[in-house]
């Protein structure tokens, strides 16, 4: 789905997506994956030396961030693995090792399938040029680049990839490979959901085979009720302890900026992104967002606030309700609940608008100063700054 | 007159038996629209608030000569609702769900284009002219008959400036919620001719978000056919950036599509008039109502 303008996918790890890939028929890199150096002697037994070692994150650019690595034995990978596993690339925690059996490689493409949003198409993207470069190929030399809208009623056809083959004077031994790969990946696309699936490289090593050495894999959320397999890798990850928390009330929290010392919460992502514009534009910074969607009773509003809340960082909280079928008054009791549990040193600027709007006024009057209520959105901005100042 | 819907339309309540349809087709009743039909397969034969319910929308088009129908499906059924509706040539196709699988919209959107229908949404609130009929579950009571067309990617962006030109006695001709999901059935292109031709419109509203580039489409049309005033706000300036892995999204949109500032720019050059805020779109409109008196 959307929020915020963007994609709210769960994105694969490397291994989950070479798993996706291999079901459908992709060759792919021979590999395990595992969370204990421990393991590593049992788990790389059917693995040729020499090796190599990727971290699993969520996260671009590992590879400079030293995130990859090579082992010439086992011991070594061992060795390798205990030291990745725990260190911190991009403010993660590495968790998963990918332990993989080195290849040859003698050349490298790039091959995608992403949703494309502007045609409202599936489009595939190729290049000869693949590797980690491939966003500076597509500036420099944007003629190494081919990217393909594909009709989805059509689905993929042979003459795209021969097109591909013709324009970049591909060795023609590799073309029936390519075309299953080619495929395949597109009947993945599609069974799966999928907004993207990327092969970065796509190499073809000593043996004169095309393998997937890595790739990317983005599974539309919506989609889950039908994939239980993806459903249960998102349900693994490691995710902000927050955002689990809300998931479960059905609000889906969005950390923002973490130096941020507010938080925003409102009933759709339109008006929490209106917030967040104008609060910014005051020169604060916002924490984080929660969307409470509709319906809110005031049980759940106070388990809002005080999911906001358990970040230390955030002294500040932002309501912004339009009542519509929402009852101001509930919210309002929803806001004294939450205080009466603690929040001593919190603070909350508060706009309601809607069904019962005085009874709800009246609520938020007996609590106290904590709470500062506003006539409209840019009332309770310019009243958050004035009382951020004081 | 307005666009889209009026008090002449005839609509169906797809999953009119269920309990949002129940409850929000109650509230259409309400409001003066003229519900024809409920459907939900298996359902044939009952009525709803004496609203006769049919298995089909072809029996139900064929019994009453419908010309709409909103879909109170949930998001795994929303494309079969719709793809049933195209088939049964109803004009107008409005889905409300929200988590509807974008794969599952693809086929819906490159069907309808086929079709001689237009579908609006999904993760909608559906479409409302004041005072004459509403397809949807908007809060009715903030709108009112007017003069302002507006068509918005978010609900709640929509409702607050809805409900500040009413306050200010400024009222709307339609108002469309395009809805916020990666491939919506139409776009702003889609009315933006509409409200250009409809008398009753004098001023367009056009609630725009980041990604996408439905916006930059939209402003290329504006420059080269639009006489009318046209206020856009775009929201999400300062909205966090999607963390992607992987390079296709870079590369697909390298010149910046997209983002709020390419957005803007594109719009100042059709001679859009760009809002800040809500609040400033409620003052722009009635600068401009100033200035034309």
């Amino acid at each position: 789905m959307m929020s915020f303008g963007v994609m709210t996918d769960v994105k694969l790890l490397e291994y989950k997506g070479k798993e996706l890939l291999e079901g459908y028929g992709i060759p792919v890199q021979k590999g395990v994956v595992v969370g204990s150096a421990q393991d590593v002697p049992g788990a790389i037994k059917d693995l040729k030396a020499p090796y190599v070692l990727k971290v699993q994150i969520m996260a671009g650019g590992r590879g400079k961030a030293g995130g990859i690595k090579f082992a010439d034995n086992g011991e070594d990978a061992q060795k390798i693995c205990s030291k990745m596993l725990g260190m911190v690339i991009k403010n993660i925690v590495v968790k998963k090792v990918l332990i993989a059996q080195k290849v040859d490689v003698l050349d490298e493409w790039y091959l995608s399938v992403i949703l494309d949003r502007q045609n409202k198409c599936p489009m595939v993207i190729f290049s000869p040029l693949g590797g980690v470069d491939i966003e500076e190929t597509a500036k420099t030399c944007p003629d190494k680049i081919i990217k393909t809208s594909i009709n989805p009623l059509l689905g993929i056809k042979d003459y795209t990839a021969r097109y591909i083959f013709k324009k970049y004077n591909l060795d023609n031994a590799y073309f029936e490979q390519f075309l299953a790969i080619f495929k395949n990946l597109y009947r993945l696309f599609s069974d799966y959901d999928a907004t993207l699936l990327e092969i970065n490289p796509l190499a073809i090593t000593d043996g004169s085979r095309l393998l997937a050495i890595d790739c990317k894999a983005d599974i539309d959320d919506s989609s889950l009720f039908r994939h239980a397999d993806i459903l249960e890798f998102r349900n693994s990850l490691d995710e902000n302890e927050l955002v689990v928390s809300a998931r479960k009330f059905n609000f889906l929290y969005i950390p923002i900026d973490a130096g941020g010392d507010i938080a925003v919460a409102s009933n759709g992502s339109g008006i929490l992104m209106s917030c967040i514009d104008l609060i910014t534009k005051t020169g604060a910074k916002v924490g984080a967002a929660l969307d409470l969607g509709g319906g809110a009773t005031s049980e759940r509003i106070a388990e809002a606030v005080k999911i906001i809340f358990r970040n230390q960082k955030t002294k500040y909280l932002f309501i912004s309700i339009f009542g519509g079928i929402t009852r101001c008054d509930e919210v309002a009791a929803g806001v004294k609940l939450a205080f009466q549990s603690g929040l001593s040193d919190k603070t909350i600027v508060i706009r309601l608008e809607g069904t019962n709007k005085a009874a709800a006024l009246e609520i938020l009057a007996s609590i106290g100063g904590r709470v500062i209520t506003a006539e409209s959105i840019s009332d309770g901005v310019k009243k958050l700054k004035t009382r951020r100042n004081d | 007159m307005s666009i889209l819907i009026d008090e002449s339309t005839k609509l169906i309540i797809q999953g009119i038996t269920g309990r949002e349809g129940t409850f929000h087709g109650e509230r259409m009743l309400a409001y003066g629209t003229k519900v024809v039909a409920g459907v939900t397969p298996g359902k044939g034969g009952g009525d709803v608030f004496g609203i006769p319910v049919f298995d089909t929308v072809r029996q139900a088009s064929e019994a009453t000569g419908a010309n709409a129908t909103v879909l109170f499906v949930p998001a795994k059924f929303t494309a079969a609702g719709a793809y049933e509706a195209i088939d049964a040539q109803i004009p107008l196709v409005i889905t409300i769900a929200e988590h509807v699988p974008v794969h599952d919209m693809m086929g819906v959107y490159h069907i309808a284009k086929k079709s001689s229908s237009l579908v609006i949404g999904p993760n909608s609130f559906g479409v409302i002219s004041p005072g004459k009929s509403k397809a949807g579950f908007m809060h009715d009571k903030i709108f009112t008959q007017g003069g302002v067309g507006i068509m918005s990617r978010s609900a709640t962006n929509c409702y607050e400036i809805v409900f500040l030109l009413t306050n200010q006695g400024i009222g709307q001709s339609t108002v469309i919620g395009i809805g916020g999901d990666m491939i919506p059935g139409s776009t702003f292109i889609d009315f933006l001719p509409m409200f250009e031709s409809d008398p009753q419109t004098k001023i367009i509203v056009t609630i725009g978000e980041i990604g996408g580039s439905d916006e930059e489409i939209a402003a290329e049309y504006i420059k080269s056919n639009i006489k009318k005033p046209v206020v856009v706000l775009i929201a999400g300036k300062n909205a966090p950036r999607g963390t992607s892995m992987g390079h296709a999204g870079a590369i697909v949109s390298e010149d910046g599509t997209g983002s709020a500032e390419k957005k803007e720019e594109k719009l100042r050059q059709s001679r859009a008039i760009i809002a800040e805020s809500t609040e400033q779109i409620v003052q722009i409109i009635k600068d401009l109502i100033y200035i034309k008196n």
